[in-house]
């Protein structure tokens, strides 16, 4: 063996990509945690996976140490850093794959559009886009509650945010949520990505668009008029931002949703608790995103040499932090493979940690609660059916369901002021 | 009982917000918290005990 192997301590047979890991991850973090919990692992070219709480969250706020930086050239398609594995051959996005001091610059210019006041004056249209798209279908009594639900209502809600037009919603949505589960050597795979590159171009084109117009409201506005750093966004920045915003908003809150109304549905003595004290939704809903942790893990790049938890890293080294595995930490966590709604207090992470914490969480938190107040008061019966519905094959980028059959009472339309 | 919040550590989790809306406000800025009084009052000192068990950067510290 020669000294560089040496170095890798605790290698261990492991790919979060894989259909193994999909469908046995709580296991195999749960022994990663006991036995390696800094392990490495030569899927990808090699990298590590951190498993415990206090190592994941040691090393996301060491953002000096723990580099996010992201380079892509177009040309070549060659990609160093940034923070999945393996490495995307796209533009960076921004603020997640970027460090100090550009990372102050982005997210400042970004963190007011996205704070707790700026999400809660978003709540009446998420509701209102939540009822409409149930309008659809209330009155046959099914649902896919995937395409037709939680799918959508993140979606509309980034776009009117960007300052897409609503209509294009169908067009928006289904490729955000295909992208996250299709294979890459599927027949359909070239056909969702040119779904995504067409949403990319409606960015380009109506941020361009935006600059010929007075200062509005919607992002893709603020973009185009906006200075940052006493200058203009540049294209390349503003499909940056738009590419951390589409894909860290939309098909996450998706996942968390629909994990949750299968849950309650499995669980109907949580469900009825839920309804008889709906104050309890927020803490639920923590313990939601703690239990099903929509993204399982991000990566960092190793910046110089260090040692974690007896591993010795190198400069030049990727770490995949895992979310999913610190939120089961038996350390920190009391019975951690077990859903109570009712947890507190609950440090999850399934928002991240340190800097480069979901800067979308607030927006997220918005849209979990509407969602789950419409299907409890207009469709409080409805009946979720996993048995036919399809899981992602890989939980790599987001653990989340393909569908949702679900089925229903009918009831009637109610007056949303918009036809879908 | 005192509380302060560690600006360098905070990254607007709003779990102390939930753990006790009376003392911890978020900020329309950024979501990184800010306390409203630095004094606790006795009936809100187990509510803010949560919330510095419920902070994942540790960014919460209390003095007695």
């Amino acid at each position: 063996m020669d000294s560089q192997e040496d170095l890798k301590r605790c290698p261990v047979d492991f790919d979060h990509e894989s259909r193994t890991h999909a469908s046995n991850w709580p296991t195999e973090f749960r022994e990663l945690r006991g036995k390696c919990p800094v392990a490495w692992t030569e899927k990808h070219g090699g990298y590590w996976v951190a498993t415990r709480y206090q190592d994941v969250v040691a090393m996301a706020q060491d953002d000096a140490t723990f580099s996010s930086f992201k380079t892509f050239d177009p040309h070549s398609g060659e990609v160093t850093g940034g923070i999945t594995i393996p490495a995307t051959p796209i533009p960076r996005g921004l603020p997640v794959e970027s460090d100090r001091p550009d990372w102050n610059m982005f997210r400042t210019y970004l963190n007011r559009r996205f704070a707790p006041k700026a999400a809660e004056a978003r709540r009446a249209k998420v509701r209102k886009y939540a009822d409409s798209l149930l309008n659809r279908v209330i009155e046959t009594g099914e649902i896919d509650l995937v395409n037709e639900f939680t799918g959508p209502v993140p979606a509309m809600t980034t776009m009117e945010l960007m300052g897409l037009p609503l209509e294009e919603w169908r067009e928006f949505a289904d490729p955000l949520h295909e992208m996250v589960f299709t294979p890459k050597e599927a027949p359909e795979y070239p056909h969702v990505i040119a779904g995504v590159q067409w949403i990319f171009k409606r960015c380009i084109e109506t941020f361009h668009q935006r600059k010929t117009e007075p200062l509005g409201d919607d992002l893709l506005s603020y973009f185009a008029h906006e200075k940052i750093d006493g200058r203009a966004v540049t294209e390349e920045e503003m499909l940056s931002f738009c590419n951390n915003i589409i894909t860290g908003g939309v098909d996450t809150t998706t996942a968390l949703t629909t994990h949750a109304l299968v849950y309650l549905n499995e669980h109907p003595e949580d469900y009825r608790r839920l309804q008889e004290e709906p104050k309890l939704l927020p803490v639920a809903r923590e313990e939601f995103v703690r239990f099903f942790t929509p993204i399982h893990g991000l990566a960092r790049n190793v910046s110089r040499d260090v040692e974690m938890d007896g591993a010795k890293m190198e400069k030049g080294d990727r770490v995949y932090l895992a979310w999913s595995a610190a939120n089961r930490d038996p350390e920190v966590f009391t019975d951690p493979e077990t859903v109570d709604i009712a947890r507190f207090p609950n440090r999850h992470i399934a928002f991240g940690a340190g800097m480069h914490r979901c800067i979308g969480s607030f927006m997220a938190r918005v849209m979990f609660e509407e969602m789950m107040h419409v299907v409890m008061v207009r469709i409080p019966d409805y009946r979720t059916h996993p048995d036919r519905a399809r899981r992602y094959t890989s939980v790599g980028t987001i653990n989340g369901w393909v569908d949702m059959p679900t089925s229903f009472t009918p009831g009637p339309k109610i007056e949303t002021g918009l036809v879908l | 009982m005192k509380v302060v919040i560690l600006d360098e550590r905070c990254v607007g989790h709003g779990m102390c917000r939930l753990a006790c809306p009376e003392m911890f406000e978020l900020s329309d800025e950024d979501g990184h918290a800010y306390v409203t009084s630095e004094t606790v009052p006795p009936d809100l000192e187990a509510a803010v005990d949560q919330a510095v068990r419920g902070c994942p950067e540790q960014a919460i510290v209390v003095e007695a």
